[in-house]
């Protein structure tokens, strides 16, 4: 889900709706199984199309839209999302689906099933994400966050490429939100609110906005550690994310790996491996 | 009809705390050029410290309402330098790194306020705050202490303001720093000095807001400014950022429009047309019914 939010904001668009994408195809996915009985991989499937048709949508309006709007934008597909679903019975209301099947019959296999996709996953769009940044779209990108001006002139298609990046990762979020719903077995909306704006900003501006490879290392320490922490401090945990991004953001505000690092890092083990081959 | 007349009184009163709320939001956005996302959760935060202040003093008003300014002005001057901070570090203006360093903001207020007060729970505001008698009653419609003091504070406040801003020498510098920030700094005017006096200013509005709030709604809880956040960012965008005019236009027209919809429809599905409404004309104008004045 951070890669989700990445991904557009290599354009500088915080592109919040894909909070709004993961509850509609999550719960979709859900009301298919449980009540049409599909075969979860259908489900999935369904779950990514809705996130990149809605995210496509969406996109022509606001593919080139300044930072605020596109900010706006999600937050009102996300109280919209919320509302509806709140009064629709047939997704359980304000009560939330519970109770959806285990994949493959087993609880075991289950979770087996549910790491082996997600883990799948993870490596395709990290993938994807690296080929993306390293090609000419991801310069262009770059060039669209430095100076859209500058870019235009330079003869990107800041539009185009925000329709892309908006579509990519709503489709990302659409297939995150029916894994999020299956690895719970439930849905709540309480998972689709502002909290989770916050997370997801959190894992994306501490660990560097400027590469994958902040996300990659943000996201499971951010995640993880408050789960060591006694649960009375766990309970604060989000005002620690918060007092964490206002220091990131005043004291190193490109977050803790930036390009330069990466860079340094590429250029260190690519001298070991080097010397590694001469010994 | 007189559902009608009786929701319009209350869009009224609704529409000119948001007109007040979306004010202080683009004076700190044309002067301190920060977009402050996380304002109307300062006048949440506000709402509660008077509700503490209420408590412990058997209901003073005076030492609530002075409890309300004093605590919205204070997080605004603290929260200053921050932004300042963010700000240099990025060379020039950069509305949106404020705004995530506000969302930051935002998130730690709303986290306290559902920690630390009332166990999370909604507060009420006393009787003596909201009044629960109507003033007036016709049939249908019902006029309340709250929504006449919301309405005519409401009015003052932004024409008080008004009149700040275009027949003062400080409202001057305000409106020369929103037109050109280099040109106001070589005629002499004091950026970084006027930049705080704009952070003074919308604290003051924000206390203002916050007693009328409570005073409107009579209870408040710990996502109430999340919510108003993001009608208040909606109101500016669809206004056009910056442009006070338009958002006096617009956030009556919003509060009216809310109050409509609530008299004929349930609750939750009254907010969601008034973001569906929202949202269309963000998507069809996304720089606003009036134009950007940055």
């Amino acid at each position: 889900m951070s890669w989700a939010l990445y991904l557009p904001y290599r354009v500088a668009h915080l592109h919040f709706i894909i909070v709004a994408n993961m509850a509609i195809s999550g719960y979709a996915a859900a009301y298919l199984v449980m009540t049409w009985h599909f075969p979860f991989g259908w489900a999935l499937a369904l779950g990514f199309v809705l996130g990149g048709i809605i995210g496509y949508i969406v996109a022509l309006f606001i593919g080139d839209a300044p930072t605020f709007a596109v900010v706006i934008v999600g937050f009102t597909f996300i109280y919209i999302v919320r509302t509806v679903i709140e009064n629709t019975e047939a997704v359980g209301g304000t009560m939330g689906m519970f109770g959806l099947p285990n994949i493959g019959g087993s609880p075991i296999l289950h979770r087996w099933t549910m790491i082996a996709i997600l883990y799948g996953l993870v490596l395709l769009v990290g993938f994807c994400i690296y080929r993306f940044d390293h090609s000419r779209l991801g310069r262009a990108a770059s060039a669209i966050f430095v100076d859209p001006d500058l870019a235009t002139s330079l003869g990107v298609d800041i539009k185009k490429l925000g329709i892309l990046l908006q579509t990519f990762s709503c489709t990302l979020a659409g297939g995150c939100g029916v894994l999020y719903g299956f690895i719970f077995k439930s849905f709540h909306l309480d998972y689709f609110t502002f909290h989770m704006v916050g997370i997801l900003m959190t894992v994306i501006f501490v660990g560097g906005y400027a590469t994958l490879w902040g996300v990659v290392l943000a996201a499971p320490v951010l995640y993880g550690v408050p789960l060591l922490f006694p649960p009375q401090i766990a309970s604060w945990r989000i005002v620690i994310y918060g007092v964490l991004l206002i220091l990131v953001l005043v004291l190193k505000p490109e977050g803790f790996i930036t390009p330069r690092f990466v860079y340094n890092m590429e250029t260190f083990l690519s001298r070991r491996r080097k010397k590694r081959n001469t010994l | 009809m007189e559902v009608f007349i009786a929701q319009v009184i209350n869009g009224l009163s609704l529409g000119s705390i948001y007109v007040l709320l979306v004010t202080g939001f683009n004076l700190l956005l044309l002067v301190a050029m920060i977009i402050h996302f996380a304002y109307p959760q300062v006048v949440v935060f506000s709402m509660y410290i008077t509700w503490v202040v209420l408590r412990l003093t058997g209901n003073s008003l005076l030492l609530g309402a002075l409890a309300a300014v004093a605590s919205s002005i204070f997080f605004n001057m603290v929260s200053a330098p921050l932004f300042q901070k963010v700000m240099k570090k990025r060379g020039e203006v950069d509305i949106n790194s404020t705004m995530v360093l506000s969302m930051g903001i935002g998130m730690i207020i709303t986290d306290v306020l559902s920690h630390g007060f009332n166990k999370g729970f909604p507060i009420a505001f006393p009787d003596e705050l909201s009044g629960k008698t109507a003033i007036l009653r016709i049939g249908l419609i019902s006029i309340l202490p709250g929504q006449v003091s919301s309405l005519i504070v409401g009015i003052i406040a932004v024409s008080g303001f008004f009149l700040l801003l275009y027949k003062t020498r400080a409202g001057r510098a305000f409106r020369a720093i929103a037109e050109d920030p280099n040109g106001a700094r070589l005629v002499g005017i004091p950026l970084f000095r006027t930049g705080l006096e704009s952070y003074a200013l919308s604290g003051l509005l924000g206390g203002i807001i916050a007693l009328l709030l409570a005073a409107l709604l009579g209870s408040a809880s710990p996502d109430l400014g999340e919510q108003v956040a993001h009608k208040v960012l909606a109101v500016s965008i669809i206004a056009g950022l910056g442009n006070l005019a338009g958002g006096l236009v617009v956030g009556l027209l919003l509060g009216i429009l809310e109050a409509i919809v609530q008299g004929y429809l349930s609750g939750s599905w009254s907010n969601a047309i008034a973001f569906v409404i929202m949202l269309v004309v963000i998507l069809a104008k996304p720089k606003g019914l009036f134009g950007i004045k940055l």
